[in-house]
């Protein structure tokens, strides 16, 4: 038994840096454990005093939307407009929801890519969009942003995910809101009963976000929708009503 | 006068056909405060701009089409309103949809769409934020509605972009003919079809990227969050997140007995687990949509997976058209019944009164009061999919004797049969009921008989469920994320939004006065055009014949019940006992513009 419990975790160090950040995970909550039961022992005054610090929220990496779950109420639209300019605007959100041939709800997200082909793309020194190494977010520089007349990033981009800002010209980049991101909270919030939430962060990346951001939105939404409604194929329209007449207009 | 100072912009886009031109209406806040909005300012247009005996189908008759101040703010699941004088009935009418289009109005800057005019050759609108382009639309002309959508969206070139389109049933004057809203939902039940199709107007595409400003943000966020983890939460509304109103068809039957059949004969129908919302979760749906910022994604697609139309994606049951065009025409068949649904929705049909009117040409059938010679050689009976498949394309068409007889309605068909036709005739002020029979929902007796529009079943099924709809429906609100869910708590919920987003000073007390107000205008311009106390009763059959099965056997719709229900409602909103506003209550009310119009209705109608 012991031996196995040795294992693990050394198998987990000699994985690459990426899962490291897991491992961090569990130190600090089993310390957090420690504390806790070292607190009630302890007089309460002095539990008021070393209270617990809360457990460290670890910076989340990744964005991932499980598409078949969404109902495409756009809740995450509208968490990220409200946290980035305080109102309801779905034009400057950082998500956005497709849809596709009205059949079906395609979330476009940010899917934070290793290599990041937008920030290679940007032609300024110093580059205006920069990856947050806490949160892997995206940060624009509005001061250095060239705006509409360059948006190479948004060229760049294989998922096709980058919009622009309709005000300012500039992309609207995903910065994951400083590692806890909105949409996420806002899609899980209000998920459940019986569709699961479809957006998630954290749980997936690790080389998969690369493989998803070579699928363009609208091939996500055809490949869903051959998925969903089999036996219907490229979401044909199967009318049950014969092509109508065209009748002259009468007053 | 003032610009609203948040909620709304002050701003209505006013479109006129004939001259292909637009401007900018500006309207004032108090109008807002004393409207609202959607329906609303809808019915206050209709009041202020119309005379007594207008003609619906006029050059210069109007359609409003209204979201609400809290439209394109966070609150939850924001609709749209769609009101006008309705050429099918002759009263004043509005009809609510869901989906993004009511939204996207408000970002692209404006707080409703008012069309005006007729056009010379068809013609379909492009909105993106401030400018409207007029579009050629003869390519469109003819095409049903999903054909339509998909066109305009090719031609936006934007993806994102929202569309209301109408069908070949609006396009022929198929006086219940509906606009249809991103391809799976309806504004239907009032003949705005028929209305756009008179204007040759076949459709619209909208797309906004602005904001709704709001006054005190933080503490409108509070009650809107709160508002919105009501409807994330409360335990009586978990059944339409997963079956959505579908599986009211399976309670109504067996436990509310209230599901019509055909042609409100009975509410007992045990074949309806075939039609159901369990069959259709088992053998169709496939995914749950969401309208804006919705929690309970109770719309349902699915696709058919076996027989003549299978592969087709459709969408449904609900409850209204499940229950009209299942178990009122007696319908065993999912698949045949779905296909039906869809060809309502794809010709642009309303299916609440196709399923009526289907059923009551079916029953006269039945008793040989109605020859198949009258109806193209066509014989509809109960159960019989593909005649009623023809049937609608035919309505929709006016094609032949039966299409030109059945897309006359239910009334309009008993006036010309004869023969005692009457009899058997399901409808209040000229609109067939929806699937609740109030023999064994008498609530439900309310929104049929007192609501603006005739049998209309979302009006509200109590005296002050029905002030509370028409705010709802005038904030453009669902009534399943909203109004139902809030329950006692609907005024205090909506003060205390609106105060924050608009800037306004409104009390829970003014909730109610505003709502009153709102369907004291809506009463004005209906008693202008000859209703009173006599027509806000039940058809015959509702007060005679009682229930003959099913948990309700036995139960009927007294004269008592009527007038109870009357006296009640009028006692609330001010109206006196033949159902005229007093005078009292308009001034009470701010309406002293009406005062003229009801004395001039009392004299005309002896009132």
């Amino acid at each position: 038994m012991e031996d196995k419990e040795r294992k693990f975790p050394e198998l987990l160090q000699k994985e690459t840096t990426r899962r490291g950040f897991l491992r961090g995970t569990a130190v600090a909550a089993s310390s957090a454990v420690a504390l806790a039961t070292i607190g009630s022992l302890a007089p309460k005054s002095a539990q008021a005093q070393a209270k617990p610090p809360e457990p460290k929220k670890d910076p989340m990496k990744f964005l991932f939307a499980e598409r078949q779950n969404c109902t495409g109420c756009r809740a995450c639209e509208y968490a990220c407009s409200v946290y980035h300019t305080g109102v309801v605007r779905p034009s400057v959100s950082r998500i956005h929801v497709l849809k596709y041939k009205d059949s079906i709800d395609v979330p476009v997200i940010c899917w934070h890519c290793n290599d990041r082909p937008c920030i290679a793309a940007c032609p300024t020194t110093p580059k205006a969009i920069q990856a947050d190494p806490q949160s892997n977010g995206i940060i624009l520089d509005e001061k250095i942003c060239l705006g509409a007349k360059c948006l190479k990033c948004k060229e760049a981009c294989p998922a096709q995910y980058v919009w622009v800002n309709p005000d300012t010209g500039q992309p609207l980049m995903c910065d994951m809101c400083g590692g806890d991101p909105e949409c996420v909270k806002a899609c899980f919030a209000q998920s459940g009963n019986p569709q699961g939430p479809c957006l998630m962060a954290n749980k997936l990346g690790f080389g998969v976000n690369m493989a998803f951001r070579e699928v363009t939105p609208e091939q996500a939404g055809a490949d869903l929708l051959d998925l969903t409604f089999y036996p219907n194929v490229g979401g044909k329209r199967l009318t049950p009503v014969k092509t109508a007449k065209t009748k002259k207009a009468r007053r | 006068m003032t610009t609203p100072k948040g909620g709304c912009f002050g701003k209505i886009l006013e479109i006129d056909l004939s001259k292909q031109t637009y401007k900018t209406r500006e309207v004032p806040d108090e109008i807002f405060q004393k409207a609202i909005g959607g329906n609303g300012l809808g019915a206050y247009f209709a009041t202020t701009e119309y005379k007594a005996h207008k003609d619906p189908l006029a050059e210069d008759a109007f359609i409003f089409i209204g979201p609400g101040p809290l439209n394109g703010t966070y609150c939850v699941s924001t609709r749209m309103s769609i009101s006008h004088m309705s050429p099918y009935t002759g009263l004043i009418s509005h009809a609510e949809t869901g989906a993004h289009f009511g939204n996207e109005i408000k970002w692209a800057g404006w707080d409703g769409i008012y069309i005006k005019g007729r056009s010379k050759k068809p013609v379909w609108l492009s909105i993106v934020d401030d400018k409207v382009q007029f579009k050629d639309a003869a390519k469109l002309w003819g095409k049903t509605t999903e054909e339509t959508h998909e066109m305009i969206l090719k031609e936006m070139k934007d993806p994102y972009a929202r569309t209301a389109v109408i069908g070949p049933a609006g396009e022929n004057q198929v006086p219940y003919s509906c606009v249809i809203v991103e391809r799976f939902r309806a504004a239907a039940r009032s003949g705005t079809g028929m209305l756009m199709g008179n204007k040759k107007l076949k459709g619209l595409a909208i797309r906004g990227t602005k904001a709704v400003p709001v006054v005190d943000n933080a503490k409108f966020m509070d009650v809107a969050n709160y508002a919105k983890k009501l409807a994330v939460e409360k335990e009586a509304w978990q059944g339409i997140k997963r079956w959505g109103t579908a599986g009211l068809l399976e309670q109504n039957n067996f436990f509310t007995g209230s599901l019509i059949t055909k042609n409100y004969q009975t509410t007992w129908y045990p074949d309806i687990v075939k039609i159901g919302g369990e069959e259709a979760g088992r053998k169709f749906w496939k995914r749950h949509v969401a309208c804006n910022h919705c929690p309970i994604h109770c719309l349902k697609l699915g696709v058919i997976r076996e027989g003549k139309y299978k592969g087709l994606i459709a969408e449904g049951p609900e409850y209204e058209s499940g229950g009209l065009l299942g178990s009122n025409l007696g319908m065993t068949n999912l698949n045949t019944e779905l296909a039906m649904i869809e060809a309502c929705d794809a010709y642009g049909i309303d299916n609440i009164s196709t399923g009526g009117v289907l059923g009551f040409a079916t029953e006269l059938v039945e008793k040989g009061i109605l020859k198949p010679a009258d109806l193209d050689g066509l014989k509809p009976k109960w159960d019989d999919g593909e005649t009623y498949m023809e049937l609608i394309r035919k309505i929709a068409l006016k094609e032949g004797k039966a299409g030109k007889l059945l897309a006359k309605g239910v009334k309009k068909m008993a006036a010309q049969i004869g023969k005692g036709a009457e009899a058997y005739a399901i409808h209040v002020k000229g609109k067939e009921l929806a699937a609740h029979d109030p023999r064994g929902d008498k609530a439900r007796a309310f929104s049929y008989c007192l609501g603006s529009c005739g049998g209309d079943h979302h009006e509200g099924a109590s005296t002050r469920a029905l002030v509370i709809f028409a705010m709802i429906n005038s904030l453009s609100l669902c009534s399943f994320a909203s109004a139902l869910i809030w329950g006692g708590e609907n005024a205090k919920i909506t003060v205390g939004m609106l105060n924050p987003l608009c800037g306004w000073n409104m009390t829970e007390s003014d909730y109610w006065d505003t709502g009153k107000r709102i369907l004291t205008m809506e009463r004005v311009f209906n008693v202008r055009e000859g209703i009173s106390r006599k027509d806000d009763g039940l058809p015959k059959r509702m007060t005679t014949e009682k229930l003959p099965a099913g948990p309700k056997k036995g139960a009927i719709f007294t004269a008592e019940d009527t007038k109870k229900m009357q006296d009640e409602f009028y006692g609330f909103v001010g109206w006196d006992d033949k159902g005229v506003p007093t005078e009292a209550t308009l001034k009470a009310l701010g309406l002293e513009y009406l005062i003229d119009d009801v004395a001039a209705a009392r004299k005309e109608y002896k009132l």
